[in-house]
């Protein structure tokens, strides 16, 4: 497990709710400032969630993404009016083709952010209650593969060991006679599941399963601070949306960068969506707080 | 009123002339301990399937079985799944779902309760159980005992009123097994759940019974509370005799015509009756097989071995020091996860300590090691390819070969099953597959883990034998076990593994003689006259007049 943070406490619904909603104007909106808040939460939360390998992950792979990203562009993309220079080719480089580049890479990296928070944030278990509840029976299928998967991976290293037990290492030899000893496990492993297999199915036949009228049960509850947090991010999104209804959220590259003019409500718009992309951090480091407090006061 | 009452079942197997069940009468009462016993193969999971009409076998049948005063066919699939709980003898294959709270829940879903319901039935068999610790964990990382008692818990979840379990133990490590009997025995008694239980443990099991139903050849041999069972057994001369516990062998030897004896307790006042008349405390037990004249060469040697799976995983086998002799048979006992079976895997050359050094005195002569689970070395489809495809591995010539496997499939008496494909053989009859296997490599040095486990008494003598011809031959023995009587009337010497190391290792009759908890139960019904005496003919011979 990753290390405790309140965010990921949150009932499903509404961690899916606020991750679509904000993979969701990630992808969206152009606009630099509201790219940079944006960003700024998915790194922030994605560090926070992860530790150590958030930071290796953010650096070692997401810096160079983007970088690469914004070079790419303008040495294909010649639209705009403000030319930089010439290519050798005798295309020109231009200003607007350099900046859409950069947002680009920065809407690109920002949302495998965010995906990289989902992945640590929403467990299997989820996942499944979240597919159960539009599709009953995906939920026990999820759950069955996620039972059986690991066990036929274990099996299969258990047989190799024991084959290697009598003499038969099979992670040995040429690739030949790998494949054949792979290939024999499989056979091996493929028999033993589907023998397996007829027990586990007595098992669920035993305890009901095919009745009609099945439920589906989950720990979850949706509780008064799920609810609380659910009415919150929907006025922070409807303040952020109008903005965008507006135009205030995008800018446009071609033929000539233009974005809205400042007014009061992008101002509202921004400081909202601030909050909103900040949300999961400010939640975590929240709940750090009122933990070192009440340790305080021990 | 009885919760079964089955008239005059017959049922065989589609083509198969032999009847599986044969006339059976049987009726259960509310609230009953029942316990079914019997050979491998005397019809004990045929007859518990017929409890419940979703694991019915298919084949031809006839006689009735009523449930609750009904034809068992017309009680509706709800009513059955609720109220006739099935628990089976592999722990892993019945369980379905990832989650032990999911798993707990699975049959209640199914039954199609609402959140609220399920989440007090839950809450209360977490309870129950004493499952709270672990509710949130995978199964995967469950170990069999708590799998096994959370297949139980799952099942208890839904209310039934009966339960059936067909030998629910046969996987279990001893103190896992009776912690299962024990919540069994506990359910029977405080909820009044009717259990029908299969078992071959019946040291264990048959003090918590209200009544034994020995069955043979699909015929029910006697029915009744254990002790007149027992008695039943012995005035019919029947070789189930062999099976019962070793308090009613050692009791009935000593006083034939005293009552059926259960427990340990009982065993020991009867020894000491029978000893006062004939023989002084503490006179020494004729020796075993001991000769001091071998020369002690060792065949394996451990030299503080030291062994992790990962670099940041705890140790699993620590500073282990170990020698094994020339053509000796060497059981290492001890409680579960304490590294037995990796040190085993380290000694075959299937892993590697990190630090320390394993030698074999002979390295041209190959060892082989049979998992705990045969099944693992079965790649073909029958018995006969199984044991044919070991050519690849010998290198032996073709008649050489015919010659070697014919040898070992009359040893390991393997001739009516040949061919039949690995996977429908016996518990028993795997073993016996798969060892033939082994001893196509024509190995120097055999390397056991837990070659008993889910065995009958039956086939533990086959196996014994089979197993004593070849140390005989002077191939060295060393075998991992928790089958303490096994250790006990066949091993040369045994060493105690604890906490990733041998703590004590001697000869066997002087090991258990000195363990006062970790013995044999004869060994602790005669130890305070006979410390020496460690098997039930020890035991016998020694309370014996003349």
């Amino acid at each position: 497990m990753s290390k405790r943070n309140s965010f990921a406490s949150l009932h499903p619904a509404v961690l899916f709710a606020y991750f679509a909603a904000v993979i969701g104007c990630s992808m969206f909106f152009t606009h630099p400032l509201f790219q940079a808040l944006s960003l700024l939460g998915a790194f922030s939360y994605s560090v926070l969630v992860k530790g150590r390998t958030g930071w290796v992950f953010n650096t070692l792979y997401m810096l160079p993404v983007l970088l690469l990203m914004a070079i790419w562009n303008p040495l294909f993309n010649h639209q705009g009016v403000t030319i930089l220079f010439y290519l050798d080719s005798g295309n020109p480089v231009t200003l607007e083709s350099v900046l859409y580049g950069a947002s680009a890479a920065v809407m690109f990296v920002t949302v495998i952010l965010w995906f990289s928070c989902v992945n640590a944030v929403m467990t299997s278990d989820k996942i499944i209650y979240l597919f159960g509840r539009v599709l009953p029976a995906f939920s026990l299928l999820f759950s069955m593969v996620l039972r059986f998967v690991p066990r036929y991976a274990d099996k299969a290293r258990e047989i190799s060991l024991a084959q290697k037990g009598i003499g038969r290492d099979v992670s040995q030899g040429s690739w030949l006679q790998r494949a054949k000893n792979g290939m024999r496990i499989l056979s091996i492993l493929t028999t033993w599941a589907l023998e397996n297999a007829i027990e586990t199915a007595d098992s669920m036949k035993s305890r009901g399963y095919g009745l009609p009228g099945r439920t589906s049960f989950s720990l979850f509850r949706l509780d008064r601070r799920d609810a609380a947090m659910l009415g919150g991010m929907a006025i922070l999104m409807a303040i952020v949306l109008t903005g965008a209804a507006l135009g205030m959220n995008a800018m446009r590259f071609f033929p000539s960068i233009r974005t809205a003019e400042p007014s009061v409500f992008r101002t509202a718009a921004l400081v909202a969506y601030l909050l909103f992309c900040l949300l999961p951090v400010i939640l975590t480091i929240q709940e750090e707080r009122r933990w070192k407090r009440i340790e305080s006061s021990i | 009123m009885e919760a079964y009452r089955i008239e005059h079942l017959s049922f065989s197997y589609p083509d198969q002339p032999s009847r599986v069940l044969d006339d059976i009468s049987l009726s259960i009462r509310h609230g009953e301990f029942v316990t079914l016993c019997g050979k491998s193969g005397s019809g004990k999971s045929t007859l518990l399937r017929h409890l419940k009409s979703g694991l019915t076998p298919h084949g031809a049948r006839e006689g009735d079985i009523c449930y609750e005063g009904m034809t068992l066919a017309h009680v509706e699939p709800r009513r059955q799944a609720a109220e006739i709980g099935y628990v089976l003898q592999n722990p892993d294959n019945q369980i379905v779902t990832d989650k032990v709270w999911h798993e707990l829940a699975f049959g209640l879903e199914s039954l199609g309760f609402d959140t609220p319901t399920i989440r007090l039935r839950v809450a209360e068999m977490a309870s129950f159980f004493g499952i709270q610790d672990w509710f949130h964990h995978k199964v995967g990382a469950l170990s069999g005992g708590q799998k096994q008692m959370l297949n139980l818990a799952s099942v208890m979840a839904m209310q039934p009123s009966v339960l059936v379990l067909d030998e629910p133990t046969a996987m279990l490590d001893p103190i896992a097994a009776v912690e299962f009997l024990e919540t069994l025995k506990r359910i029977n008694r405080d909820l009044g759940t009717t259990v029908v239980l299969s078992e071959h443990r019946l040291e264990e099991v048959l003090d918590r019974s209200d009544r034994l139903v020995v069955l043979g050849r699909g015929r029910i041999i006697a029915d009744g509370p254990p002790r007149s069972v027992g008695d039943t057994l012995y005035r019919l001369d029947h070789p189930m005799c062999l099976a019962m516990p070793a308090a009613m062998q050692i009791g009935k030897a000593l006083q034939p015509e005293g009552g059926c004896l259960l427990t340990v307790n009982e065993g020991r006042q009867r020894v000491s009756q029978a000893a006062r008349g004939h023989v002084r405390p503490g006179a020494p037990v004729p020796g075993r097989r001991s000769d001091p004249e071998r020369t002690p060469k060792t065949a394996l040697q451990l030299r503080e071995v030291w062994y992790r799976y990962a670099k940041t995983a705890p140790d699993v086998v620590k500073d282990l020091s170990l020698d094994v002799l020339e053509g000796e048979w060497y059981s290492i006992v001890g409680g579960n996860g304490t590294g037995k079976t990796t040190a085993l895997t380290l000694m075959a050359g299937v892993r590697k300590p990190y630090r320390g050094k394993i030698m074999h005195a002979e390295v041209s002569r190959p060892m082989a090691l049979l998992p705990q689970n045969p099944q693992q070395l079965f790649v073909r489809k029958s018995v006969e390819l199984e044991l044919r495809e070991m050519r690849a591995a010998t290198g032996a010539t073709k008649a050489e070969q015919e010659r070697r496997i014919s040898e070992v499939v009359e040893l390991a008496e393997l001739g009516a099953v040949l061919g039949r494909h690995p996977y429908d053989l016996s518990g028993g009859e795997q073993q016996r597959a798969a060892l033939a296997k082994l001893l196509l490599l024509e190995p120097r040095l055999l390397l056991l883990d837990e070659p008993t486990k889910g065995l009958d008494a039956f086939f533990k003598t086959k196996l014994a034998a089979i197993l004593k011809k070849l140390n005989d031959k002077g191939i060295t023995i060393v075998m991992v076990s928790h089958d303490l009587e096994f250790c006990a009337s066949h091993a040369d010497r045994c060493g105690l593994f604890f906490d990733g190391g041998i703590v004590t290792a001697r000869e066997t009759r002087n090991f258990f003689a000195g363990n006062r908890f970790y013995t044999t139960s004869a060994n602790r019904m005669a130890r305070h006259l006979y410390p020496q005496a460690i098997t039930i003919e020890d035991v016998i011979k020694q309370c014996r007049p003349g």
